[in-house]
């Protein structure tokens, strides 16, 4: 459910604080990784808003469960494994409308003529029009820092199935940058 | 390991180092081309992921006139700024990490026994570079993975004292000239070469007299990359 104002969870979290500031490190850390978050959950819903519905569900989850979290030096993998489930299972739950993708750049003509000659933004929207199974893994590698086993352990994907998934995610991503296709050394090689 | 096994690793994790894949990158100018690209996409889509694309939203409500000629100025005024900033940047981030790998690997300076000839040609041969390095003084001779390439990393004694070389084949100096820097106690001069660039820092020594030693004992080959 859609907050009507949005907020941020971290610091409504941090006013209800039980003994004053007692969790204030903890609150200050997850507020630090709120960009990071918000970044990776708009990465995977494609929305803006949605990602900030995301973000915020996930926070409260994890203030939630910040008993597991033994070590802050592992917030960021853990509180992104947790925004990239929260992002699975409002899909799953709502069955959210797809953003229609196709009329969201078209909305945005203008934008893209003004910045025709920047690579990046071409790019930026050829990442978004990979399918999930390939963006999840592409990012949760680049933005999250996940290994291959991280991402096959997170995605329930044997370790091939995510290589030939990042394979193929960066083939299709190398023809927009004007590099040749290369062969599909994966094909038939991928196993659930 | 073949071909399809290393572009699948390779598009699947460039930055992989495994010695199976390097001995298979030594041996094969194609998929050591591969990666390079690979490495080049990879940069650039890290850089896409910084910023998602603002994508439009039915819920926002339409901008009055003014407020989108000040959207536009606001975003010139960004774009020249950030075109400022890059346009200064990669020289000073060049010379500053030349400083920095040199800091790293301060043995470099320290080793007095001269390096044979065939370690000189295998520093060079397996960074892809071929270069006819007649100097006899070279005492350190390795191929150092710097800003995403392998790259001759040399120490030649000089007559005024060790001078490091970094043989730059994928860095053109800015706007073809050379350009001299001082950082953490080195001076050092990045010079135009007839590929890429060479990159030369010393301790003390006048660095343009050692320059010009240098490119005596230096001569790129004809197939050199």
């Amino acid at each position: 459910m859609r907050n009507p104002q949005p907020e941020s969870p971290v610091l409504s979290l941090g006013e209800r604080l039980p003994g004053g500031d007692a969790g204030a490190p903890l609150t200050r850390l997850f507020e630090s990784l709120r960009p990071d978050l918000l970044r990776f959950a708009h990465w995977l819903a494609r929305d803006r808003a949605i990602a900030e519905d995301i973000v915020q569900e996930s926070l409260l989850r994890a203030w939630r469960s910040r008993e597991a979290l033994k070590d802050a030096n592992a917030a960021r993998p853990w509180l992104l494994t947790i925004v990239r489930r929260e992002h699975a299972r409002l899909y799953e739950r709502k069955r959210l409308e797809l953003v229609p993708l196709d009329e969201v750049v078209e909305t945005h003509a203008g934008e893209a003529s003004a910045q025709a000659e920047d690579d990046l933004f071409a790019l930026r929207h050829a990442i978004m029009k990979l399918p999930l199974e390939y963006r999840e893994p592409l990012v949760l590698q680049i933005l999250g820092g996940f290994s291959t086993e991280e991402i096959a352990q997170e995605l329930a994907l044997s370790s091939t199935a995510v290589l030939t998934r990042l394979f193929r995610a960066r083939n299709k991503l190398r023809v927009i940058c004007g590099l040749p296709s290369a062969p599909d050394a994966a094909a038939g090689q991928e196993q659930p | 390991m073949n071909c399809e096994q290393a572009r699948l690793l390779i598009g699947a994790e460039p930055g992989n180092a495994s010695a199976e894949l390097a001995e298979h990158l030594q041996g094969c100018a194609a998929c050591a081309t591969f990666r390079e690209e690979t490495l080049t996409l990879d940069a650039s889509i890290q850089r896409a992921l910084q910023r998602p694309p603002q994508l439009a939203s039915a819920r926002r409500a339409p901008l009055r006139t003014w407020r989108q000629w000040a959207l536009a100025a606001s975003v010139l005024l960004a774009c020249t700024a950030t075109l400022g900033v890059w346009l200064l940047r990669p020289t000073d981030t060049l010379a500053h990490e030349l400083v920095a790998h040199v800091e790293a690997e301060p043995d470099s300076w320290l080793s007095a026994q001269q390096v044979t000839t065939e370690g000189v040609n295998e520093a060079l041969r397996s960074a892809g570079v071929q270069l006819d390095v007649t100097s006899d003084k070279i005492t350190y001779a390795h191929s150092c993975w710097f800003r995403g390439h392998y790259v001759p990393h040399l120490v030649v004694q000089t007559s005024q004292g060790p001078a490091t070389l970094l043989i730059l084949h994928h860095e053109t100096a800015p706007a073809g000239r050379r350009r001299s820097f001082t950082e953490a106690g080195m001076s050092g001069v990045i010079i135009p070469a007839q590929t890429g660039s060479i990159a030369l820092l010393t301790r003390g020594g006048d660095v343009n007299l050692l320059a010009q030693e240098m490119q005596h004992d230096m001569h790129w080959l004809p197939d050199a990359r």
